[in-house]
């Protein structure tokens, strides 16, 4: 079985769909996800993407696209706990998931310490990726609560800015550790 | 402008306010608004090819899917939009206007052919492949050197070749000074294609008033105002019915200084169907359409003392301007200031040059972070080392021997701008100095080989345009670009403080640092000063936000704005006590007595006042109200400089490029949030490293884009700069 | 950047998504963790009319050893290897090469399988499985069959399977005592796509002898390739640095790479060697088994 095109090269052209009428079988199917601990309920198409799923249907527009094809990380949401691409799932696939996005790391509350590093270290600017960078120093530092730089370097690439670069916000996640490491030492 | 001394809140580090929403994802990027019902979607149908003639469009299929609102091709829309241009008045150039949807004739990949309008985007998507067009493909060219060419296929016939801007410019006796040199160094320097490509693509959406007969365009730009003159002049309407506002904007970089067609487009078909009208740019649209910039050929040749002095400089530039011209700068951005910018920092006194620039089956190029300044210092700094290499003088002391010296300010340059301060040999002494210069050059071995790797150091050297204001647009022939800035403040009836500005941030912190400015000058607590910028209701009129200017004209003129009000405050002041207003200061939203400290009043009172909210009436001669409104229009340019120190390893094995210590000397003048200029230089510094190292868009044989999506757009984290 | 519309189905067995297969066969496509398929999909480079998604057949994730091979399922998530204690003590060569696939939020739902699937010669996975000589379990309504890594990679993004086939399984045979394993890429940036890397795999008799050499090339041809000529010289001899500079030399001569906008042939031709050199070099520097 053949992929039509060598997919690294960026396409110059728009493929057709072999003149197949590329809106059949459109029927919507009901999805049923958590995001930020409540409930929803929707009917969607299957190739509805979660991105647009919690932009469109949900309202929440902080998870952003940016690039639509894995590359930079700005729609990144926590799946079941875990980082993933919103821009790379379908909404219908994850009946039944748990998802969090940035809405939901703080609520309305004060922020969290990821959040409140980044404010401190000024690791963000025009702030459009930052929602993507905070959910993946979540789940890193979930995983390794006390990393060094180069550990914190190899878990951002994740994710891309383009107005930072890149330092302040090592020094974010640095200091984010600290303040969890902080936070459950108290609890 | 005065001396400042008396700072409280100019130059600290406060945190950013727009974090807490941006934090939180509350922060509203166009895509992110919400939406009027009966939105319209739009998605373009763009060219596959080069160069061809467009023979037919047949959009049946298309109309006939559901959703499908209507297929409009550049024939649908000569009578709504002007063909579109900049205004240049400038010897040399001329003019390319262009359609804003091609008409006849494709020019580049991913020139509009026809629009889609749906109600879906996603069913925008599905009509695009219904969409079919008959093209005639013709010879194409992307080259700079193959477009001069005799035979090369030109873009537009009118011109008769492909050159749409040549100029030049000589010293006295320039042939003469070059032949005192005692030797004669040339080189050729190219600049890869590269484009801002910030995470936030572009888009835009053009929603009319239900009652009324205006339209709101809601558009990620640096450029507001300029955006809604062009839209009136392309579309002959009146200025005064159209507002455009910038929600936050993911990242700008020049790129989204530029007036698009797109934003043309929106708000005609909002106006034909009554209806809001919304298109959002995927990064494939970015990468192929958003304005490039670079693609330069420099060729740099000097005359040069055996002391390492340079005694003439000669520079040609060839520009790429890609198949139009942008709007509103024209190819002439970039080429004119590569070669304005050239002697940088250098006491370069005999200077000729030639540029132009050259129309290509390419995307139009246009502005980007320092535009043509990171060219013009590849060539002289590049000129630098092999001066030394030539007459075997370390490449740290031929830049001393050529640079500005402390005594010379202000200094007038070879093409008479006036350089009034600078730092360049300091800045350069303490880059090498961070990086340990003397001591690495001691001990780096003849075959630069340590182990195993070959390690080196590169030094440039720079001055940056910043806040250039009428007078430096005007000589370089931008006849429209307005060139100040400016704000209205507000004290409000409850002693908060309102700063409008005519900016537009794209997280550059305007929000944090124009209250600080406000505050600082008002005597104001930084938490009662709220900043509103990027919407043309609410701003008085300005250039916008790009080529360093925020801090400088939008800063400037936030300053002036606030001393104009804090007079009229100090004047009521003295009035409600009757005492002489320059006994006044102004500090924590108060105005105290200096010789009297128990004598205050806070400037909820002084308003109350001024908003005729008492008995007291107003001092005789001053009107109500408690506000100013100053336009800033700063003389020629204002020169920041720097020195960049990069200590890299090369590994002979595979070639790659390991970035070891990297050192940023910046003397922007007068900090006013250190983190946030910290943050700046950080940013701009990976994205140069990313530009030298890693970046660039390849056009094929055929001028198609070969280039992997965003992916190759960003410096890596292998090549991490630490800054210091 | 909007996929089209497709038919979406969610088995839960493998039984269904095959007999899936056999009615829809080339439409079709299979979505495990859609890290390949999805990009391309937006782009629309690639519009399948039906999507079998096969996250709930949760049979077909698995990492077990069985008679010398570790076998993975179709559903095995990428960073369920990179963490799995069996793949780090059985299979260190694919335990090495983890990290370079994707990144995080990649791993996280990308497959094993799916990315052998995507046959990407500038993939990792399909190198380390070719260098480990992986056997490839297909199985169709009509039955199953095993081909091995040569016989799966066809061409670039090309595999063997027929329309109605799938990938269900591979079987990665576990590191020999005494074998050393090293992963190598170049790449533009620290994540993103390599522009040439290199899985080696080399086993010693009791004499210090190479016995084994395994090394496939990434981005030296058109699928992921064994450099043979190397392996040939490798075994049988003692590494030492006359043998490693030989070998560099062998595997930029065997090399046929291609050129894009990333690197010249020639130069992926070039780092090939240099990566060779520098993996042999790593294993005689390196006293232990693994990374």
């Amino acid at each position: 079985m053949t992929l039509i095109l060598r997919a690294r090269f960026f396409p110059p052209l728009r493929c057709g769909t072999d003149g197949e009428d590329p809106v059949m079988s459109p029927e919507k199917i009901t999805v049923r996800m958590t995001v930020n601990g409540k409930a929803y309920v929707r009917d969607v198409e299957p190739r509805y993407l979660l991105a647009d799923f919690l932009r469109h249907e949900l309202y929440l527009t902080g998870t952003h696209i940016g690039c639509e094809h894995g590359v930079c990380g700005a729609c990144t949401v926590l799946i079941n706990g875990k980082t993933g691409r919103s821009c790379l799932q379908f909404a219908v696939a994850l009946d039944g998931a748990e998802i969090t996005t940035v809405e939901g790391i703080a609520g309305d509350g004060p922020l969290h310490p990821v959040q409140e590093a980044f404010h401190q270290a000024h690791a963000l600017q025009c702030g459009y990726c930052t929602p993507g960078f905070l959910l993946t120093t979540i789940e890193f530092l979930g995983q390794n609560p006390d990393p060094d730089r180069d550990e914190i370097r190899q878990a951002l690439t994740n994710n891309m800015c383009r107005c930072t670069g890149y330092l302040n916000i090592i020094d974010a996640v640095e200091d984010a550790a600290g303040r969890l490491r902080a936070k459950g030492g108290e609890a | 402008m005065r001396e400042i001394e008396d700072f409280t809140l100019i130059g600290k580090t406060v945190l950013r306010r727009e974090d807490s929403y941006l934090l939180r994802g509350k922060a509203q990027f166009l895509d992110d608004l919400p939406e009027p019902k009966n939105l319209i979607h739009i998605a373009f149908v763009t060219s596959p090819y080069a160069r061809a003639d467009i023979l037919s469009i047949d959009a049946a299929a298309a109309l006939a899917l559901p959703g499908v609102i209507g297929v409009l091709t550049g024939k649908d829309l000569v009578d709504d939009i002007k063909t579109f241009a900049p205004v240049i008045e400038l010897d040399g150039y001329r003019e390319v206007r262009r359609p804003v949807v091609a008409v006849d004739r494709v020019n580049f990949v991913g020139e509009t052919v026809a629009i889609i309008l749906a109600e879906t985007p996603y069913v925008a998507q599905d009509a695009l492949d219904l969409v079919e067009v008959d093209y005639d493909p013709l010879p194409s060219v992307a080259e700079i050197n193959e477009a001069l060419k005799p035979e090369a296929p030109v873009l537009h016939q009118h011109l008769g070749d492909n050159l749409i801007f040549k100029s030049g410019f000589e010293t006295d006796a320039f042939d003469a000074r070059f032949a005192e040199g005692d030797v004669v160094l040339e080189e050729e320097f190219r600049t890869g294609r590269v484009t801002g490509a910030m995470i936030e693509p572009r888009g835009c959406m053009a929603w009319p008033d239900p009652i009324a007969t205006n339209i709101t365009l809601w558009t990620p730009t640096q450029i507001p105002h300029i955006v809604r003159t062009a839209i009136a002049d392309h579309l002959d309407i009146p200025e005064s019915v159209l507002r455009v506002v910038t929600p936050a904007v993911g990242g700008g970089f020049g790129t989204k200084a530029h007036v698009y067609p797109d934003e043309l487009i929106v708000v005609a078909l909002a106006r034909r169907y009554g209806r809001a009208v919304k298109w959002v740019q995927d990064r494939r649209e970015d990468l192929l359409t958003n304005a490039h910039a670079r693609d330069h050929i420099l060729k740099l040749k000097v005359a040069v003392k055996n002391d390492g002095t340079i005694c003439a400089a000669y520079l040609d530039v060839k520009t790429n301007c890609g198949a139009y011209p942008n709007h509103p700068y024209s190819p002439t951005l970039e080429a004119t200031a590569a070669v304005r910018m050239m002697p940088g920092p250098y006491k370069i006194r005999n200077y000729k040059y030639d540029v132009c620039s050259v129309t290509t089956n390419t995307a139009p190029t246009g502005a980007y972070r320092g535009t043509g300044q990171p060219s013009a210092f590849l060539a002289i700094e590049g000129m630098m080392d092999r001066i030394g290499r030539r007459l075997g003088i370390d490449p740290a002391e031929v830049r001393r021997r050529n640079t500005v010296r402390p005594e010379d300010f202000p200094y007038v340059n070879v093409i008479g701008v006036r350089y009034d301060t600078g730092s360049y040999l300091p800045s350069l002494e303490r880059g090498l100095e961070i990086i340990g210069y003397d001591a690495f050059r001691k001990a780096q071995p003849a075959d630069r080989m340590v182990d195993g790797k070959y390690r080196g150091i590169g030094i440039c050297n720079y001055t940056e345009v910043s806040g250039t204001g009428a007078p430096g647009w005007r000589v370089r022939g931008f006849a429209k670009m307005p060139g100040f800035d400016s704000s209205r403040v507000v004290v409000e009836p409850d002693g908060k403080i309102t700063v409008y500005v005519s900016q537009a941030d794209a997280g550059q912190g305007h929000y944090t640092t124009f209250a600080q400015l406000a505050a600082d000058r008002l005597g104001a607590r930084w938490e009662d000063v709220t900043v509103i910028e990027g919407d043309t209701s609410k701003t008085p009129y300005g250039t916008g936000t790009f080529a360093s200017r925020g801090s400088v004209v939008g800063g400037g003129t936030v300053i002036r704005c606030s001393e104009k009000v804090g007079a009229k405050v100090r004047h009521i002041a003295g009035y409600m006590l009757n005492r002489d207003p320059d006994r006044f200061i102004l500090r924590d939203s108060r105005v105290h007595d200096r010789d009297d400290p128990d004598t205050s009043l806070s400037l909820r009172e002084i308003a109350e006042t001024a908003y005729s909210m008492n008995n007291l009436g107003m001092p005789q001669g001053e009107e109500h109200g408690l506000e100013a409104t100053d336009y800033y229009d700063p003389p020629m340019v204002t020169m920041a400089n720097g020195t960049h120190v990069v200590q890299v390893a090369i590994d002979p094995e595979d070639g790659r490029v390991q970035i070891e210590r990297y050192a940023v000397v910046h003397d922007c003048g007068r900090v006013i949030n250190p983190k946030i200029v910290e943050g700046q230089v950080h940013g701009a510094t990976a994205q140069g490293i990313g530009e030298a190292l890693m970046e660039e868009i390849v056009y094929d044989t055929r001028c198609r884009i070969s280039k992997r999506p965003a992916s190759t757009q960003s410096a890596a984290s292998r090549a991490r700069p630490r800054v210091g | 950047m909007k996929p089209a519309a497709f038919k979406y189905f969610r088995p839960d067995t493998l039984e269904e998504v095959l007999s899936l297969l056999a009615e829809h066969g080339a439409e079709a496509r299979i979505l495990a963790g859609g890290q390949s398929l999805v990009p391309l999909m937006n782009m629309r480079i690639l519009s399948p009319a039906v999507l079998i998604d096969i996250n709930r057949c949760r049979d077909l994730a698995y990492l077990r050893e069985e008679g010398g091979m570790v076998a993975c399922g179709a559903l095995t998530r990428q960073g369920e290897a990179e963490t799995s204690a069996l793949v780090a003590d059985r299979l260190p060569l694919l335990a090495a090469a983890m990290p370079h696939v994707g990144v995080r939020a990649n791993r996280n739902f990308g497959t094993v399988c799916g990315s052998l699937a995507h046959a990407d010669p500038l993939g990792e996975l399909p190198s380390v499985a070719t260098a480990l000589e992986a056997r490839f379990v297909i199985a169709s309504a009509r039955g199953r069959r095993e081909v091995d890594a040569e016989e799966f990679f066809v061409s670039a993004l090309t595999n063997c399977l027929e329309p109605d086939e799938m990938l269900a399984e591979v079987r990665l045979p576990v590191a020999a005592a005494g074998g050393k394993s090293v992963f190598l890429e170049i790449a533009n940036r620290a994540h993103g796509f390599a522009v040439a890397g290199l899985a080696a795999l080399v086993e010693f008799d009791a004499g210090g002898r190479c016995s084994r050499a395994r090394l496939s090339a990434m981005g030296a041809g058109d699928t992921t390739a064994r450099l043979r000529t190397v392996e040939a010289l490798l075994e049988g001899g003692t590494l030492d640095d006359a043998v490693i500079r030989e070998a560099g030399a062998a595997a930029t001569k065997a090399a046929e790479p291609s050129d894009d906008v990333h690197a010249s042939a020639a130069y992926r031709a070039h780092v090939t060697g240099s990566l060779v050199r520098k993996a042999l070099r790593q294993m005689l520097g390196n006293g232990e088994q693994g990374r």
